[in-house]
């Protein structure tokens, strides 16, 4: 089985790799034209079909336990949300106009869903929450730097202002969890009051959906994550 | 999230530790799963199957029931 036994802390499977490459390639490619989002598709969902038809074998029982359950997490969050967006769309004199805006939000909620249950399920809530955490801020930190490349002292401010907070909670998290899950629940808020997201409809419901799922659902999840965490059992058994 | 209701204690830990202090990566390395799949067995977060439980006590040379048993208050329903 290829790939299993990694021993070193993190070293990504040729399958992981590769699925990369097609999603940023269907991504730069698709400026050009639209019909290359489809190695988007192929990168995010093209290794999890291998491994069903059994072409790809890359991962063990409790990884593909984890990934199971998270794809059915998944399947029960897009429902949910699908079945509130027709009831709201049915409900009264609301027309949804950008159909690929909502394919965009049913992507998201799949995507963020399974992610974060297979972080839970598969590394626990404190790790998932640190990789959460730097992933985030490292996201935010190359969108600072492709935006002020030209202006590093704009780039030095933005990157210790808005990035840095993450990855000092990312370091938190390891020694304080629930405080650090409490801290991050209070920004998840104030990003709620600060930017008006709680007023529905301000710029457009389904891409404020969109946005708030990808920039305070990671916040949220982390802190909810880190304030279940129990400092003795894990610290229990990591050897 | 993937908690089972810790209907089964392990004793992998401890067998692990008597295999001349084996560490997490050499025995996840043996029986072909990664070394969080063993984490989550000792901390009672994952119930291997049947085919997992089988090779990591065949590495202690200790029969599945040695290594695996029921919590008491099932064992009592059983009875």
């Amino acid at each position: 089985m290829t790939g299993i036994n990694a021993k070193s802390w993190w070293r990504p499977r040729p399958a992981s790799m590769i699925a990369a490459c097609l999603i940023i390639a269907g991504l730069i490619l698709s400026n050009t034209s639209w019909w290359f989002f489809i190695l988007v598709g192929l990168g995010i969902f093209g290794p999890g079909l291998l491994r069903e038809f059994g072409a790809l074998r890359d991962k063990d029982e409790f990884q593909s336990r984890s990934t199971h359950r998270a794809g059915y997490h998944a399947f029960l969050a897009a429902g949910i949300i699908a079945a509130i967006f027709v009831a709201y769309n049915r409900s009264g004199e609301r027309n949804l106009k950008e159909p690929e805006e909502l394919a965009t939000l049913f992507l998201v909620v799949l995507w963020f869903t399974w992610l974060l249950s297979s972080l839970l399920s598969f590394v626990g809530a404190k790790r998932a929450a640190v990789r959460i955490l730097i992933g985030y801020g490292a996201f935010w930190l190359l969108f600072s730097a492709a935006s002020h490349i030209t202006e590093p002292a704009a780039l030095l401010m933005e990157g210790l202002m808005v990035t840095g907070p993450f990855f000092v909670l990312a370091f938190l998290s390891r020694r304080w969890p629930r405080l650090s899950g409490f801290l991050l629940i209070a920004a998840t808020a104030f990003f709620l009051y600060r930017f008006q997201w709680y007023e529905i409809g301000r710029s457009g419901l389904v891409n404020q959906c969109v946005v708030m799922i990808l920039f305070l659902g990671p916040l949220l999840a982390s802190g909810i994550a880190l304030l279940t965490v129990r400092p003795a059992l894990e610290q229990a058994t990591e050897r | 999230m993937m908690k089972p209701r810790q209907e089964i204690r392990n004793h992998l830990r401890h067998y692990r530790l008597m295999a001349d202090g084996m560490t997490q990566q050499d025995l996840a390395d043996r029986v072909e799963v990664t070394r969080q799949t063993i984490v989550s067995i000792e901390k009672g977060n994952y119930n291997p199957t049947v085919v997992l439980a089988l090779r990591i006590a065949h590495v202690f040379g200790i029969s599945v029931e040695t290594l695996f048993e029921l919590e008491k208050g099932e064992r009592d329903d059983r009875d």
